[in-house]
């Protein structure tokens, strides 16, 4: 995994030494990966709702991701959900 | 018959394989495939890693897709008003802009909702196969098998919609 050198609000980094001193983590830096995985997937689900309700477009939806349609329609394979939002009035 | 794809639909199409050949290789025995460069750019450039972006990226280079460049953006401020992305918004003008295009391919709903207002005719790529099953260039069984093939990308009434709009044109002919 490559190692990036980011700031971190102090709140942040000061709950996750907490943590550390309950012995909840064993590391810090891996939990705040862990963070920002979780954002990652919060930022998803966000945007794919706004997808799923036809709000925004596939292409609108990678951009916003950073990622390019094809990796967002392999991301949304691997989660096995349709690439496409358009569907049937339930 | 001439239609313009966005990327959704030419990754799906480049993606799945019926029998020994590709949907799109299907697809094209029946259409001419024009695309703007930015979804070439998504599809066959920033998805060369992918084994459907390679594919797209050789039936460009020996122009069976046909890449056609947007020269004049004659709905840019009514579709910057949608987030869409560029692939879209130029696959919809490449619609108004090139002669006799039959319709706008795209899997998305905005897109789709957007290019319809726009008076243009819209299409899924279901909707495609089931019209070169109605112009009689694929045969229903095939149109069926690619239906199927193409049917994990689709959300649920999609295909079933498409197979019963194929009985009806068996049960024209």
């Amino acid at each position: 995994m490559p190692k990036v050198v980011i700031p971190v609000k102090e709140e942040i980094l000061r709950l996750a030494e907490r943590r550390k001193a309950r012995g909840a983590i064993d590391d810090i830096g891996q939990h705040l990966a862990e963070l920002i995985d979780l954002g990652f997937e919060y930022r998803f689900e966000r945007l794919y709702r706004e997808f799923e309700a036809g709000k925004i477009s596939l292409e609108y939806f990678a951009d916003e991701l950073g990622l390019g349609v094809r990796e967002l329609y392999a991301e949304l394979e691997g989660r096995s959900l349709p690439t496409s939002n358009i569907q049937r009035q339930r | 018959m001439k239609v313009v794809f966005d990327a959704g639909p030419l990754i799906t199409a480049c993606k799945f394989k019926v029998g020994e050949k590709l949907v799109i290789d299907h697809l094209l025995t029946g259409c001419r495939v024009l695309i703007p460069p930015s979804v070439e750019e998504e599809v066959a450039v920033l998805g060369a890693r992918y084994p459907d972006g390679v594919a797209a990226g050789e039936r460009i280079a020996d122009d069976r897709i046909h890449v056609i460049s947007v020269n004049a953006y004659r709905w840019e401020r009514h579709l910057l008003g949608y987030a869409l992305g560029d692939g879209e918004r130029d696959s919809i003008e490449l619609c108004v802009q090139e002669p006799e295009v039959q319709a706008l391919v795209t899997d998305d709903h905005l897109a789709f909702v957007v290019a319809a207002r726009l008076g243009l005719t819209v299409w899924m790529l279901p909707d495609l196969v089931v019209e070169l099953a109605n112009r009689r260039v694929l045969t229903g069984e095939m149109a069926i098998a690619i239906l199927e093939a193409i049917r994990p990308r689709y959300r649920a009434g999609v295909i079933e919609y498409s197979i019963e709009k194929l009985r009806e044109v068996d049960g024209d002919a």
